[in-house]
C-alpha cells in the first residue's frame, strides 16, 4: 500500500525538533524502518513527520569513563561493522548482527529501535540486560533512564510529547564479561517469539538477565544469581513474570533462557581470547 | 511537494515531491527507472532493494524526501559495474532466476554479500539473503551463484570492502535505460491536508448483537468501597460508565438502553478512533448486566465487536462491593492483522485496569476528568500500578 498523505519537516537541531514535534500529530522518525511499513500499511496516518536522523548530536558517541554515550541515530550496520567504539567485548556487534536484515540494518537505528518499542525487538532486551541507560530531550529538558524504565509494555515508552531519545549510554565492562544471547524467530530476521539476554561480568559482580518478546514490556532481573545457579531457576523465572501459561510458549522461552544461560560458557568468548 | 536533489545511478536531478511518495514508486514512476521491482511493499520481500550511498536499502519504506543529497543506485545502474556483471553470468550458469521477479533485489544483495563477506560459505550467505523473498522457491541456484562469486573473489585475494557510505561508479555508457528522465510533475494545487477527506461522518446504524468468534477475552476483579447498591446505580448510568474508560467518550446522550460511542485508541504509532453503538442489558436478580457494541475506526477500516460482562458481589459486611469485569472482544481488518498474537491483548488488558481504576476513582467521590486522554503514555500506567501499589501497602 501506499502511505496516506502526511507532512515532512527536518529540523536543523534539536530545538528545532521539539518545536516541530509540539504538534500532537506529528512522530519522529530516525531510519524509519518500522514506521515506514506502518506507514504504507496506513496503520501510522501521523500528519506531520519529522525527521531527526540527521541531527548532528544523534549521529556521534561519546567516550566517557564509565561506559559510551551513543547517538540515538547510529544505525544498527555501524555497531555490526564496527564503525563505533564498543564499550563492551563485542556484545553490541553480536547483537546488531542479528537484526532483520541488512538492508534493514543499513538505515535502522538504535534510538529508533527503542522508542518503537516493539517487544520482539532486539535493542530493548538486549540494552537491558547490558544496564543501558536511554537519554531523553524534550520541551522540559534532558532526562535520562534505565531502559527497563523507559519501556513500559507493547509499543509504549516513557517519552512525554515533544521528547525525542537523543542517545543510549551503554556501560563498560570488563575483558572478563560473558553475554549470552538468544532468540527464537520462525525465518531470520523475522520478529522473534521468544529472547533472552544475559550479562555476567565477574569483575564488577554483575548478573542480569533479561527476557524480551513477551507481548508486553520485558522481564528484567537485576540480579539473576538464582536463576543462573540453579537449573530450575528459569522456570521458576518465568512463572512469577506470568509466561508459562500457554505450554508450548513456555517450553520455547525456557529452551531460549536455557541456551542464552548455556552460551556464557562458550559463544560469547571474545575473539582472540581462550576459554 | 517539497524539493529534493538526489544523484540517481550517478546523474545529479533535482525534483519536487510529495512526502508519502516511497523510493521505489519515485524512480519508477517519475523517473521510468522500472527495474525496481515492487512485491509487499512493506518492507518483507527485498524486492525493490537498491542502493543508498552505497549500502542496499529497501525503496519501499524510503521515503526521497528524507533523502535529500544522497545517492541512489539501482539496478539498472550496476549495468557496468564489474562485480555485478560477474554474478550475473554466475546467476545464468546456476539457474539463479526463473521469473525474474526478485532478480534485481537478488543481484543488488547478491553485490553487497561478495564485496563485504569473500569467500561466505553457504550458511553465511543463507543468513544474508534471508531479506530477499524468491517466489519461484529457486533459492538453492541464487545461493550458488552467489558462493561462486564469493569464492573467487577470495580467491583473488580481495579484501572485505565496506559498503556502508562507498560512492557507486555510474555506468560508462549513457544509454536512456540506465538513466532517469527528467522528472516533470505537475504539484496539485488541490492537494488535500494530510488524513483531511476521510473524516467524513457516517450514520452509525442500530447496533444488533452478534455471537463473537474467538475473541479474546480478559476479566478483571476488584473491590470498591462502596455499597453494591451504589455501584449497581452507576453502572445503569452509561455516561459515568463511559467515562471510565480511557480515550471514550458518549456521541450523543444515551436513553439508558443504548449508546453511541467514540473511543480513542494509542498504540506506539498507531492511532484508531471507533465510532459505534452498544446496547445495554441489565439483569437485577443476579446484580449483573451485560453492554454490547460495535464499531468501526474509519481510518482503517478496522472494525471492533466487544462485550463486556459485569457482576456486583457483596464482600466486607456489605461495606465494599466486588466487581469482576469481563470483557471479549474481536478485531477485524487491518489493525487486526498487524496485532501479532497478544499484543492487542497487552493493550486491552490495560485499558480494563484503567476502568477499573477510574471506576473506584468516581465511586470514591473523586471526578474523573470528562474527557480523559487517550491510553498513550505512561502516565496512566504508571497511576495504576502506583494504586495497586498503595493499596496493596495499606493492607499489609
Amino acid at each position: 500500500m501506499k502511505a496516506a498523505r502526511f507532512d515532512y519537516l527536518r529540523p536543523a537541531d534539536r530545538a528545532g525538533a521539539t518545536v516541530a514535534l509540539a504538534d500532537g500529530d506529528a512522530r519522529p522518525m530516525a531510519g524509519g524502518q518500522s514506521l515506514g511499513p506502518m506507514l504504507n500499511l496506513r496503520l501510522a496516518r501521523p500528519g506531520c513527520v519529522v525527521d531527526i536522523s540527521r541531527l548532528p548530536e544523534l549521529r556521534g558517541f561519546e567516550e566517557r569513563p564509565a561506559g559510551i554515550l551513543f547517538g540515538a541515530a547510529l544505525t544498527h550496520a555501524e555497531f555490526e561493522d564496527g564503525a563505533v567504539p564498543d564499550p563492551t567485548p563485542g556484545f553490541l556487534a553480536q547483537v546488531a548482527r542479528g537484526i532483520a536484515y541488512r538492508a534493514v540494518r543499513n538505515r535502522g537505528t538504535i534510538g529508533g529501535s527503542l522508542a518503537h518499542a516493539d517487544p520482539a525487538a532486539d535493542w530493548p532486551t538486549a540494552l537491558a540486560a547490558l544496564g543501558a541507560h536511554v537519554h531523553l530531550a524534550g520541551p522540559a529538558g534532558t532526562r535520562e533512564l534505565p531502559v527497563e524504565a523507559f519501556i513500559l509494555g507493547a509499543f509504549e515508552t516513557a517519552l512525554v510529547p515533544g521528547e525525542i531519545i537523543t542517545g543510549v549510554f551503554v556501560p563498560r565492562r570488563s575483558g572478563q564479561a560473558r553475554f549470552g544471547y538468544s532468540k527464537s524467530c520462525r525465518k531470520v530476521g523475522e520478529f522473534a517469539e521468544a529472547m533472552c539476554a544475559v550479562l555476567v561480568d565477574p569483575e564488577s559482580g554483575t548478573r542480569r538477565l533479561a527476557i524480551g518478546a513477551t507481548e508486553a514490556r520485558q522481564v528484567v532481573i537485576a540480579d539473576a544469581a538464582a536463576a543462573l545457579s540453579n537449573p530450575g531457576g528459569v522456570d521458576d523465572l518465568l512463572r512469577a513474570a506470568g509466561l508459562a501459561t500457554d505450554p508450548a510458549a513456555f517450553k520455547l522461552r525456557r529452551e531460549i533462557a536455557r541456551r542464552a544461560i548455556a552460551a556464557l560458557e562458550s559463544e560469547s568468548m571474545p575473539e582472540g581470547q581462550s576459554a | 511537494m517539497k524539493p529534493i536533489r538526489l544523484s540517481i545511478n550517478g546523474r545529479d536531478i533535482e525534483a519536487e515531491v510529495e512526502p508519502r511518495q516511497h523510493l521505489a514508486d519515485f524512480v519508477r514512476e517519475e523517473l521510468l527507472l522500472t527495474g525496481t521491482h515492487l512485491g509487499c511493499e512493506h518492507g518483507v520481500c527485498g524486492a525493490c532493494t537498491v542502493l543508498i550511498d552505497g549500502a542496499p536499502a529497501r525503496a519501499c519504506i524510503a521515503f526521497p524526501v528524507a533523502l535529500d543529497g544522497a545517492s541512489i543506485t539501482t539496478v539498472e545502474g550496476l549495468a557496468d559495474d564489474p562485480v555485478t556483471a560477474r554474478l550475473r553470468e554466475a546467476f545464468m550458469a546456476e539457474h539463479g532466476l526463473q521469473c525474474g521477479f526478485c532478480t534485481p533485489g537478488m543481484l543488488i544483495m547478491a553485490r553487497d554479500i561478495v564485496l563485504r563477506l569473500p569467500g561466505a560459505d553457504d550458511a553465511t550467505i543463507r543468513h544474508e539473503l534471508a531479506g530477499n523473498l524468491c517466489r519461484c522457491t529457486g533459492y538453492i541456484g541464487i545461493i550458488r551463484a552467489i558462493r561462486t562469486v564469493a569464492a573467487e573473489r577470495a580467491r583473488a585475494g580481495e579484501a572485505p570492502v565496506v559498503t556502508r557510505g562507498r560512492a557507486v561508479d555510474a555506468p560508462f555508457h549513457v544509454s536512456p535505460l540506465t538513466l532517469p528522465v527528467t522528472p516533470a510533475r505537475l504539484s496539485n494545487a488541490d492537494a488535500n491536508r494530510p488524513g483531511g477527506s476521510e473524516q467524513a461522518k457516517v450514520a452509525s446504524a442500530p447496533f444488533v448483537p452478534e455471537t463473537l468468534r474467538n475473541p479474546v477475552e480478559l476479566a478483571e476483579e476488584f473491590e470498591v468501597p462502596a455499597s453494591r447498591a451504589q455501584v449497581w446505580a452507576l453502572f445503569q448510568d452509561p455516561a459515568q460508565v463511559i467515562a471510565c474508560l480511557p480515550g471514550a467518550r458518549l456521541v450523543a446522550p444515551s436513553d439508558g438502553r443504548t449508546v453511541d460511542a467514540e473511543m480513542v485508541v494509542k498504540l506506539g504509532p498507531i492511532q484508531a478512533a471507533f465510532g459505534g453503538t452498544g446496547v445495554i442489558a441489565a439483569d437485577p436478580a443476579n446484580w449483573s448486566g451485560t453492554i454490547e457494541g460495535g464499531g468501526v475506526d474509519r481510518r482503517s477500516a478496522t472494525r471492533v465487536q466487544a462485550r463486556l460482562t459485569y457482576r456486583l458481589d457483596e464482600v466486607d459486611g456489605a461495606k465494599a462491593t466486588r466487581v469482576r469485569v469481563e470483557v471479549a472482544y474481536v478485531l477485524q481488518g487491518p489493525l487486526a492483522q498487524m496485532s501479532r498474537g497478544a499484543l492487542a491483548r497487552d493493550m486491552a488488558a490495560r485499558l480494563t485496569a484503567a476502568f477499573a481504576n477510574n471506576l473506584t476513582a468516581l465511586l470514591r467521590g473523586e471526578t474523573v476528568s470528562e474527557q480523559p486522554a487517550p491510553l498513550d503514555a505512561g502516565s496512566l500506567l504508571f497511576s495504576v500500578v502506583k494504586d495497586w501499589l498503595k493499596r496493596l501497602f495499606r493492607r499489609a
